[in-house]
């Protein structure tokens, strides 16, 4: 048993702008993309800056920003300084920032931007590190927190080699560094971080009890090995025998899935919210990206590794943050502002702070816009890829607009909802 | 001798509602016990619907709140377990039916 106290938790104003950045930049990534075409490789400097864009300046300053809240709830222990977190965001966000400048028009730039990513990168493994060490607890999400940030160490020194490569012409191999790069990000990171707080998440907001947890534990070791025998193969270049590593973490992933269906069949909560939805679309997307992915290794159909990828990126990655966002930040604010008027006024429930009507707008047009532009890389059509992304772009202005709505809900908005 | 009964602490303590099912703690079936003593103190025994709920002290510290706006009523202790786990079926039937699950 363990307490949260206010202690623990982070100050608000210093949790505010990892969301605000992240969902604005979320906004501008999928602008982007109508400026980038479709038929580009994963090694054209425009798709390679949009990913960092992405990845950096949305998921990775949403996930810490997550962190410094969910880090005392998973670990059972206050931050070690929650302080750092005043730089994190600085080096983070301007590092992304002038890293996509340097992808896209000024390569000079890039060691700079790579530089700040990585102080960045290092305070948080610091923090996280002597955090950890504080812990008694030995959980799976422990675990993964664990792993996935010695992954995350790795890819950013590589990370960093790129850079310094791309931009002043050092001896990298970028064609060997750059398939590890990417796995032990999306894999290594990402995806065992989300698998590390959804056992915590998913079991809180749906009410489920009860389960067997063997899958997500078993998804955990396979995914954890298998990253590192690619990472290992890919490294002395036995590319053919690496591909083995890619069905391993697609098995790691469906067991994953076995556990969500597990997690699904014992909850307790069976209306369908918005969060549900963004959760049904975020893990959908997750196992069809993994088909997509396993039929382009067999086929070396590159129209499926594309569908696959932008499922994994948009369908699975963004709908699992985006659905989280409009359940945590409401809980924020009100912690913030409400939490000490209980007794004393009327205070909103959670879900009263959300703007229905532009959440479900967010909702409806960035599932359109997903499906129809995976279809468009499926079929190699642009256009139809352009006018997802239209759609998508539409769903995360509403996005947008609904996450500076929940930030500026006040006490005297409560008489309103 | 105590003359507050164990339905006027259930009282107070159904004004206690969680902001994110939005149901009070006695109908969510989370409060398992309550016992006054002849001199009116209160020992509360109650879990939470998870482990990991971030709200974890601030609620227990409003259970340990409500019972003392009764007058008569002098210390309280709230004991939270977790066995046996709660779950759904717990809850009352308007909470269920709210949630889907009935």
């Amino acid at each position: 048993m363990f307490n949260i106290s206010k202690d623990f938790a982070p100050p608000f104003k210093m949790i505010e702008p990892f969301f605000k950045f992240g969902s604005i930049v979320y906004l501008i990534s999928i602008l982007a993309l109508l400026f980038i075409n479709s038929s580009g490789s994963i090694e054209d400097l425009t798709v390679v800056g949009w990913a960092h864009l992405f990845l950096l300046g949305f998921v990775m300053v949403t996930i810490f920003g997550a962190m410094a809240q969910l880090i005392p709830v998973a670990l059972e222990v206050g931050h070690f300084s929650v302080d750092l977190y005043y730089v994190i965001f600085p080096t983070l966000s301007i590092g992304t920032i002038l890293m996509v400048i340097g992808f896209w028009f000024m390569p000079f730039l890039l060691p700079y931007g790579g530089l700040l990513v990585l102080v960045s990168m290092v305070v948080f493994l610091y923090e996280t590190l002597m955090t950890l060490k504080a812990t008694t607890s030995n959980t799976l999400t422990v675990k993964c927190i664990k792993v996935g940030n010695s992954f995350l160490t790795v890819a950013i020194a590589i990370g960093f080699l790129m850079a310094l490569a791309i931009a002043n012409g050092i001896g990298v191999n970028l064609g060997k560094f750059l398939p590890i790069h990417i796995i032990l990000v999306l894999i290594g990171y990402v995806t065992i971080t989300v698998i590390g707080l959804s056992i915590i998440l998913l079991p809180m907001f749906g009410l489920s009890h009860g389960f067997d947890d063997r899958y997500i534990n078993l998804a955990f070791k396979i995914l954890t090995y298998s990253v590192i025998t690619f990472s290992i193969l890919k490294l002395v270049g036995l590319d053919f025998v690496s591909n083995f590593a890619l069905i391993s973490i697609a098995i790691g992933i469906g067991y994953y899935f076995k556990q969500l269906l597990i997690l699904y069949k014992t909850r307790g909560r069976k209306n369908h919210d918005i969060w549900y939805k963004h959760i049904y679309v975020a893990f959908i997307s997750l196992i069809v990206s993994t088909a997509f992915l396993l039929i382009w290794l067999f086929s070396g159909n590159d129209a499926f590794l594309k569908s696959g990828v932008w499922l994994f990126a948009i369908g699975f990655i963004a709908f699992v943050i985006n659905g989280h966002l409009i359940k945590i930040i409401p809980f924020l604010v009100w912690f913030e502002r409400f939490s000490s008027l209980v007794g004393k006024q009327k205070v909103p429930m959670l879900h009263e702070m959300l703007p229905d009507r532009d959440v479900n707008f967010s909702f409806w047009l960035s599932l359109s816009g997903l499906v129809a532009a995976a279809f468009g890389l499926l079929i190699s059509s642009d256009s139809l890829f352009k006018g997802g992304v239209s759609l998508l772009s539409f769903g995360a202005i509403f996005m947008v607009i609904t996450v500076i709505y929940i930030l500026n809900f006040k006490p005297e908005d409560v008489k309103d909802v | 001798m105590c003359s507050v009964t164990k339905e006027q602490i259930y009282d107070e303590l159904r004004k206690i509602i969680d902001p994110e099912v939005g149901f009070n703690l006695v109908e969510m079936g989370l409060i398992y016990g309550v016992d006054i003593d002849d001199d009116c103190n209160v020992k509360i025994t109650m879990t939470l619907s998870t482990k990991a709920c971030p709200l974890h002290q601030m609620i227990t510290q409003w259970v340990e709140d409500a019972p003392k706006k009764i007058d008569e009523i002098k210390e309280v202790e709230v004991n939270v377990v977790w066995e046996p786990e709660w779950n759904i079926s717990m809850a009352e039937d308007n909470v269920k039916a709210a949630l889907g699950s009935l």
